[in-house]
């Protein structure tokens, strides 16, 4: 029997889990409140997999299939079969709580509650449910179809038995998984702080520029892309929040105290290549 | 294709976008009054830490370029006028080192540049009671860096044109790109590398999670090239904690605290290693 998987919230990181997991075979309940936003999410899914089609990596068979085992849903009550429920809506504890505690008495009693928070507290949302045992943090990264890695984050009451099974459930969907306690930014938002941070403070002290400092990490570190590239490639706005949200979990310590030189590009609305302009300008001309 | 240009549009943001600093941006300008150029037959004296020796040794040598190790000062004498360019790789700025440069400065002949570690020190620091300073150029030699295409130099404020030019001419002649930072301890890519690696053992040190997962997740999270445990180990850890306490002191920083694990390491010599 193919496992049901629920996703609540169909923007950018739902919409990635519904297509990896529809493609892995994974009976797929895509969830969100507005239909429009779930329609316009099938559609990405259907560009993204017709990508794939023309690389050759699925069949046009494997796509027509997978597109079918995703069902749109609007109404929260029809996750009430799901073996997982994987939560991918904003990033805000308040709405992340109320969320769980509906879904805590909707989902079957067995079914795991995954939060795909990147930044808050996987301890507290579990609180918010009557079993916190069965809460479990799946941290995927965007975008879900090529990063090939899960954090499976372990909350202060997560049960090993959840964390087992989402161990498994994220193997199924063809994923790496690390194993992290719930602490600030997990694994890679916690070490890959002074890859920004450091470089922000180079350029502070001016002692290279911009393109300078990416040109080296790039061709003397041998890294895929700057930091710089890479900040407005996520954006400064997600990037300094990021940061600015370890900053304040880990009681101001100063290794992760936030730029000031980033703080004034998000200011200023230069955000990176969302915007068309961040530390490089993207302009078409 | 969109094409990616550096951001100049935005004027009220002109104080942070960075110009390179006055030393670099004089030894770009500068120009030398045209010599005629007489090849020369390059030899190239190494010494100090024995790996980047041996790395910075092959480097040359693969190119057919002469290399001189030099296992003693004194064996100096009879090669000092054939030396084109010396290379001095420690990282740690001693007193040892110091003897180096001032034996170097004294033997060589004044016009023959001496390339420098300059990642614990930096170069005005090192050479600023010397007597020909223009010779000297700093160069962030340090383990695994040479594997890729770029080295990393830093000029100081007395450093020549002339020496700029030399050394830089002979990387290109190996096939290595260069990039000038501005004389700072930890320069560039060693400050960035070593605090993502002390990150990573202040991870495992509060039982985050394992090394192992440390690696994995950064290798396929974010694209890393290693791991930053298994980076730190091919490094030395010895070297990470060295240029972080050069960049602990020079900042006086809380920042750059060296995770107490990571220091136990080295003083125990165990490394953590990868399980297959």
């Amino acid at each position: 029997m193919a496992i049901s998987i629920g996703i609540v919230g169909a923007g950018t990181m739902g919409a990635g889990i519904a297509h990896i997991a529809a493609l892995k075979k994974f009976n797929v309940q895509l969830y969100d409140i507005n239909d429009e936003v779930i329609r316009r999410s099938v559609e990405k899914i259907n560009f993204e997999m017709k990508k794939s089609v023309d690389k050759n990596k699925i069949s046009d068979d494997d796509m027509k299939q997978a597109i079918t085992r995703i069902k749109k849903r609007t109404n929260l009550n029809d996750l009430d079969t799901c073996d997982i429920i994987i939560e991918a809506v904003l990033e805000d504890i308040k709405v992340k709580r109320d969320l769980f505690k509906k879904l805590d008495q909707i989902a079957h009693h067995t079914a795991i509650l995954a939060t795909n928070t990147s930044s808050l507290s996987v301890t507290s949302i579990a609180s918010a449910t009557k079993k916190p045992e069965r809460v479990v943090g799946m941290h995927f990264f965007n975008p879900v179809h090529l990063m090939n890695l899960v954090e499976i984050v372990k909350g202060a009451r997560t049960s090993d038995d959840t964390i087992k099974s989402a161990t498994a459930i994220a193997e199924q969907l063809g994923k790496k998984t690390v194993q992290v306690k719930d602490t600030p930014g997990f694994i890679v938002n916690r070490v890959a702080r002074p890859f920004y941070g450091e470089a922000l403070k180079i350029l502070g002290e001016n002692i290279a520029t911009i393109e300078e400092i990416d040109r080296i990490v790039k061709k003397s570190g041998g890294f895929k892309m700057g930091p710089f590239e890479l900040m407005d490639l996520i954006g400064n706005d997600v990037n300094f929040s990021v940061t600015s949200s370890i900053y304040e979990q880990m009681f101001h310590d100063p290794r992760f105290r936030p730029s000031q030189i980033q703080q004034q590009y998000v200011e200023a609305g230069l955000l990176g290549k969302k915007t068309k302009i961040g530390f490089y300008n993207y302009d078409d001309k | 294709m969109k094409k990616k240009t550096p951001n100049k549009k935005t004027p009220s943001l002109k104080r942070m976008t960075i110009k390179n600093t006055a030393t670099i941006e004089r030894l770009r300008t500068e120009t030398l009054p045209a010599k005629e150029i007489k090849p020369v037959k390059q030899l190239i004296c190494l010494l100090g830490d024995e790996r980047l020796v041996k790395e910075y040794s092959t480097l040359f040598q693969s190119h057919g370029i002469a290399v001189l190790e030099l296992k003693s000062l004194a064996s100096l004498k009879t090669s000092a006028k054939k030396i084109t360019v010396a290379f001095e790789l420690t990282m740690l700025a001693d007193e040892q080192k110091a003897i180096n440069l001032q034996v170097l400065d004294e033997m060589l002949p004044e016009q023959t540049p001496i390339v420098l570690s300059s990642i614990t020190s930096t170069l005005l620091l090192q050479t600023h009671t010397l007597k020909h300073r223009d010779r000297f150029i700093g160069l962030a030699a340090f383990p695994t860096l040479l594997a890729h295409q770029l080295v990393e130099l830093a000029p100081s404020l007395h450093t020549s044109k002339a020496t700029a030019d030399t050394v830089t001419a002979l990387f290109t002649s190996v096939k290595k790109e260069t990039a000038m930072v501005q004389d700072s301890v930890g320069m560039v890519m060693p400050r960035i590398l070593c605090q993502i690696i002390n990150e990573a053992l202040f991870t495992v040190q509060n039982d985050v999670s394992s090394p192992r997962d440390i690696d994995e997740a950064m290798k396929y999270g974010t694209n890393y090239p290693h791991g930053p445990i298994s980076w730190g180990e091919l490094i030395g850890f010895n070297n990470v904690v060295t240029v972080l306490d050069a960049l602990y002191h020079n900042h006086h920083e809380e920042r750059y605290r060296v995770a107490p694990l990571l220091r136990q390491m080295v003083i125990a010599g165990v490394f953590w290693k990868p399980k297959e």
